[in-house]
């Protein structure tokens, strides 16, 4: 298809002839209202927001199904399709409870957005008249439907319907007793059912374990990479410190790259922020007691000069790619040999033909590009020190030091503890070879070292 | 399941599979043999559709609910379904309704005690011409008075 | 006077004319030697010059439309015949169906020879099982005649017909939806294509006619464009099976040419208006169209370009006669039930715009309106014009301007008690 030029607002844009001109105005963030439309949907035509005048047209168009032609004028703006818009607007209204004040979507919630621009805040009309439907409704995996509040867009059924193939939402009904629901006596279940909560434009789906935990603006969204498996699905990671307390994480969301993950990620990926801040490791633990930090330090040095025999290092095959270089360049350093067991991460059962890979290590790439070795050593170590893999306890070893994110179940000479992913920066190199950088997300009020920050203490202690 | 598709039905299905370019298409009248079979389509007659047009239930039970000739619930013995649209509106439709109230007992939307009979309003049947019209089940009754609803009522007592 | 003018419901008084042994006494069948005598591109060109429009409602121009279908495509094309019969006044295919369905027969294998089709759909409303029944009874017969099934009337063309039944949705009507019904989805219009096509079943092309445009197709093909454009105007050329509903003497169905006053029709069909009161208003054709006033039926004609020049419609021709007596607000109400109650529900400003007025309206019947309740109305009927993924909300906005536009000062007094 060729570029072809069209203008907008008496501006002129490319794009592709043929192409849909919603995705334009989208691209150029040139305000109009969509509930239905969704890049992995696709058109549907339902919502009837998206009106725009199209140059030559007599009626309004809706930018979803409206194709890019060459010369093409069209207006976003101006007193007459501003009417139309608000008009259909308050039809979407009638029948919703307008509860913001209490809805979980609200500040992520496209009625309300919308509704605040075109100056509807009160919708003079009485409850009585309304049509009512359920509104407390737990359709399984942790998704909370309230029909009152949905605008039938079809978003979540066209998600359940074409891209999981699942089918367990659909419109039932008709006319305006049409609702959202799933077969009577039947769950949502599949493992990626919480996208339809992002999908959804309004509070209609709301997720049972975000539900009310924290109002969305005061959220802080950091880009990142999800750590459940080699995918490397691409996050926002939500987050907040309240007062007196601690950095927080209160969700996972979803980030586009079409590269990876499109819109979508797993619903285990998206809810392990949860495993990652629980039962962490915070205190330098020596032989069941705990020390401080120079304590530690002295300790640290003097098992590795005191190691006799082997030295082994395990670095976990999740941690980032500057993270492994570092702990290369020291096990070198310290003429250890090191190794990043994979074994531990495979699992078959995880993996299906979209997202979910069988390779639970998030960096196994990183891995196999450093060259570093991936079986399980057999041979007996003087000494083991491990960067939070979890076959270490498999390992036969006289001395044992373990840097770990989490509490385990097993005692080692030296417990360290260490930061999770979010806590640290580096890069991840996901099953395909694609480099993804994932910045710092948390900070905690008494920070636990990273695997760098480690590093730099041993080495700096050690001259 | 407790829902089987009488031999009758398995072998109209497998001739109309020839007549139509998707098995998908056989949805509807596969809803209609369903809910004659039973007098009404229960959710285990739209699972055993399902397996034989290769449809997921929920596409089946989204268009069940669509259309409001299906009975997802059982209904009365005779479904009387008076036309409630203007023309018979205009001709007295009003008066047919009383009578039928009356006589059975019952408002529209409700089945009687005995499950005998289930009363509803409809929209135009497409009858017009010869208003105020019902149907019960499959048949029509044209130009109605309450004169006429007596008689009709009557004969039904009979006929069980 | 009125000129008496019977191309289709010709066999409609003949006792036993659902039967094929008394349809073919009275020439059943008598135009398939014509048809296949012709080549099919030629068929489609006698019913262009014809100027045969669609009888469902939409009156568009048959012969363009089959000229749609295409001549070489490796997938089958198909014929589906409208038999969803739902707008209310609308009761005309039905007498086709149960008195003469020979006569459609026919006329689908002459359309599905023209269009290249051997497979034809007749979805039928799912009320309609009595009508459905004889239709299926004739088409056994025509299977046993061998008029249907491989050699079709004795040629080498196959042509085989299926009854879809519906089950109540009056949507379905609708063409697009009409198609998902048949492909086992629920009754959604589909989104307007961008340029001139047929319609798709399953992917495939395919023709949607009305039950009464296909019955007209044996006339045109045994008779001439010519003898058929003998009927009716330049504009409308031919004959309606009009009706009657309403506050009229002798209701029914009577095939009348376009062009006869609608007042004539009424008073000579119709024996004039019930009890002989006055007349009030009359909607021309089904619910769906503009409601006319007693003094403006005065100078209606029967024909597509008359009523929209009075901002009506001819429509499906099923005329709904209100007398002296009639309550406006009352009657606008109803109409507004029936829309609340069938629309699809699939897009915004009919699935809420319906459902509302009908609250609004219901809320001024019962003494509660608002004295800018009727203003609202008028705003909602914009909302739902020209906005819509099909006609059907753009319909519902014409009927309630229309009422409240010439009934105003009923609907006022209902407002402000
Ligand atoms: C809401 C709606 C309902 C309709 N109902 C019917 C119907 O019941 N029967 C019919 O033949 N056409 C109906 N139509 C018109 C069809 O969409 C279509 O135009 C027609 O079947 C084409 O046939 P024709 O050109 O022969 O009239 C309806 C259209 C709309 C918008
Ligand atoms: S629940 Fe949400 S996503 Fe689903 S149809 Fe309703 S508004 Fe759309
Ligand atoms: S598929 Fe893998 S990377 Fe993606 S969200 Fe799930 S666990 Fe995370
Ligand atoms: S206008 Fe009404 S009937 Fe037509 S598609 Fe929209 S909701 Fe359905
Ligand atoms: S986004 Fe275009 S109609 Fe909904
Ligand atoms: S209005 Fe009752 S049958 Fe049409």
């Amino acid at each position: 298809m060729s570029q072809t030029e069209v203008v907008i607002d008496d501006k002129r844009f490319v794009a592709k002839e043929g192409s849909l001109l919603i995705d334009l105005l989208i691209k150029h963030n040139l305000k109009v209202p969509y509930f239905c439309y969704h890049e992995a949907l696709g058109a549907d035509g339902n919502c009837r927001m998206c009106m725009v005048e199209i140059e030559g047209q007599k009626r309004p168009q809706i930018a979803c199904d409206t194709l890019i032609k060459e010369g093409m004028v069209v207006r976003t703006k101006g007193e007459n399709i501003e009417s139309v818009r608000r008009n259909i607007l308050e039809l979407e209204l009638i029948n919703h409870p307008v509860d913001c004040p209490i809805c979980d979507q609200a500040g992520e919630c496209k009625l309300q957005d919308f509704y605040m621009d075109y100056g509807l805040y009160d919708s003079h009309i009485d409850q009585a008249d309304k049509v009512h439907h359920q509104k407390h409704i737990d359709l399984g995996s942790n998704v909370m439907l309230d029909q009152e509040r949905c605008v039938l867009c079809a978003r979540c059924t066209r998600f359940t319907a074409d891209i999981t193939k699942t089918h367990e939402l659909g419109i039932i009904g008709r006319g305006d007793h049409a609702r959202v629901s799933t077969m009577p006596g039947k769950k949502l279940d599949n493992p990626y059912a919480m996208n339809v909560v992002d999908l959804c434009p309004v509070g209609a789906l709301t997720s049972k374990d975000f539900r009310f935990s924290q109002r969305v603006w005061f959220l802080t969204s950091t880009p990142s990479v999800c750590h459940g498996c080699a995918k490397g699905c691409n996050i926002f990671i939500d987050h907040n410190r309240e007062k007196y307390k601690d950095e927080t994480i209160y969700r996972f969301r979803p980030r586009e790259n079409q590269a990876v993950n499109g819109y979508f990620i797993c619903d285990e990926g998206r809810l392990s922020y949860k495993a990652l801040q629980e039962n962490r490791q915070v205190e330098r633990d020596r032989n069941g007691a705990v020390c401080s930090e120079a304590e530690a330090l002295k300790a640290y040095c003097k098992t590795l000069e005191g190691a006799k025999g082997e030295i082994i290092v395990l670095a976990d095959p999740n941690l980032y790619r500057e993270e492994l270089v570092a702990i290369e360049a020291y096990a070198a350093h310290i003429g250890a040999s090191l190794y990043a067991p994979l074994e531990h991460y495979r699992d078959e059962d995880f993996a299906d033909d979209w997202l979910k890979s069988s390779q639970r290590a998030a960096n196994a790439k990183a891995v196999e590009i450093l060259e570093i070795k991936t079986t399980l050593p057999v041979e007996k170590a003087g000494l083991l020190i491990s960067f939070n893999h979890p076959d270490a306890a498999q390992i036969k070893a006289e001395k044992v030091i373990s840097f770990q994110t989490h509490i385990g179940k097993d005692a080692y000479d030296l417990t360290l503890p260490l930061a999770v992913f979010s806590e640290s920066a580096g890069t991840l190199v996901n099953e395909e070879g694609i480099e993804q950088y994932c910045p710092r997300a948390i900070k905690r009020n008494e920070p636990i070292p990273t695997v760098i920050e480690w590093l730099t203490q041993i080495e700096g202690g050690d001259k | 399941m407790s829902f089987v598709f009488s031999k009758e039905n398995l072998e109209r299905i497998e001739a109309l599979k020839s007549r139509y370019p998707s098995p998908k298409a056989l949805l509807l009248p596969c809803l209609w043999m369903a809910q004659y079979q039973e007098g009404y389509i229960s959710l285990d007659a739209i699972e055993v559709i399902g397996e034989v047009i290769d449809m997921p239930p929920m596409e089946l039970y989204r268009v069940a609910t669509f259309y409001t000739m299906f009975n997802l619930e059982p209904v009365g013995k005779y479904h009387i379904q008076l036309c409630k649209t203007l023309s018979c509106a205009l001709r007295g439709k009003a008066q047919i309704l009383a009578q039928l109230s009356n006589r059975l007992g019952i408002k529209p939307g409700e089945s009687s005690q005995d499950g005998k009979y289930t009363l509803s309003q409809v929209e135009c049947l497409g009858s017009c011409g010869t208003a105020p019209v019902m149907q019960i089940n499959d048949r029509y009754y044209e130009n109605l008075t309450p004169e006429k609803i007596d008689t009709i009522l009557e004969s039904l007592e009979e006929e069980s | 006077m009125i000129k008496a003018s019977r191309i289709v419901s010709r066999k409609f008084d003949i006792p036993g004319s659902h039967t094929l042994e008394v349809a073919k006494t009275h020439g059943a069948y008598d135009a398939l030697s014509d048809a296949f005598a012709f080549s099919p591109a030629e068929i489609v060109e006698v019913i262009k010059e014809s100027g045969l429009r669609g009888k469902g409602g939409g009156g568009a121009p048959a012969g363009t439309k089959w000229g749609l279908m295409p001549q070489d495509d490796p997938r089958p094309s198909y014929l589906v015949v409208n038999g969803d019969e739902s707008e209310p006044g609308t009761f005309k295919d039905r007498q086709i169906i149960s008195k003469d369905p020979h006569l459609l027969i026919e006329g689908i294998i002459i359309t599905c020879y023209a269009i290249k089709a051997h497979d034809a759909y007749i979805y039928i409303r799912g009320e309609y099982c009595q009508f459905q029944q004889i239709l299926q009874s004739a088409i056994d017969e025509a299977y046993a005649a061998g008029l249907l099934g491989e050699r079709s009337g004795g040629e080498a063309y196959r042509v085989d017909i299926t009854i879809h039944r519906g089950a109540g949705a009056y949507i379905c009507g609708e063409k697009s939806a009409l198609l998902e019904s048949m492909e086992g989805k629920r009754g959604h219009p589909r989104l307007k294509p961008k340029q001139k096509e047929p319609e798709w079943y399953f992917g495939n092309p395919t023709l949607v006619n009305n039950v009464e445009t296909i019955a007209s197709v044996p006339y045109i093909v045994k008779n001439g464009a010519r003898a058929y454009r003998e009927f009716g105007t330049e504009h409308s050329p031919g004959t309606l099976l009009f009706a009657m509903s309403g506050h009229v003497e002798k209701p029914g169905v009577y095939e009348a040419e376009f062009g006869t006053p609608m007042l004539e029709y009424i008073e000579h069909y119709g024996g004039g208006v019930l009890g002989g009161r006055k007349l009030k208003a009359v909607i021309p054709g089904g619910a769906s169209t503009a409601v006319l006033t007693a003094d403006e039926v005065a100078y209606a004609t029967l024909d597509y370009e008359n009523l929209r020049a009075m901002h009506s419609a001819l429509g499906t021709g099923g005329m709904i006669v209100m007398d002296e007596g009639t309550d406006m607000v009352e009657a606008l109400k109803n109409l507004l039930e029936f829309y609340h109650h069938e629309s699809c529900g699939q897009c915004t400003p009919c699935r809420e715009g319906t459902g509302w007025s009908d609250t609004i309206l219901g809320r001024v019947l019962e003494g509660r309106g608002r004295s800018e309740d009727i203003d609202k109305l008028l705003e909602l009927a914009d909302t739902m014009d020209g906005k819509t993924i099909c006609v059907f909300a753009p319909a519902v906005a014409i009927v309630v301007r229309s009422f409240i536009g010439k009934f105003r000062d009923e609907f006022e007094a209902k407002a402000s008690v």
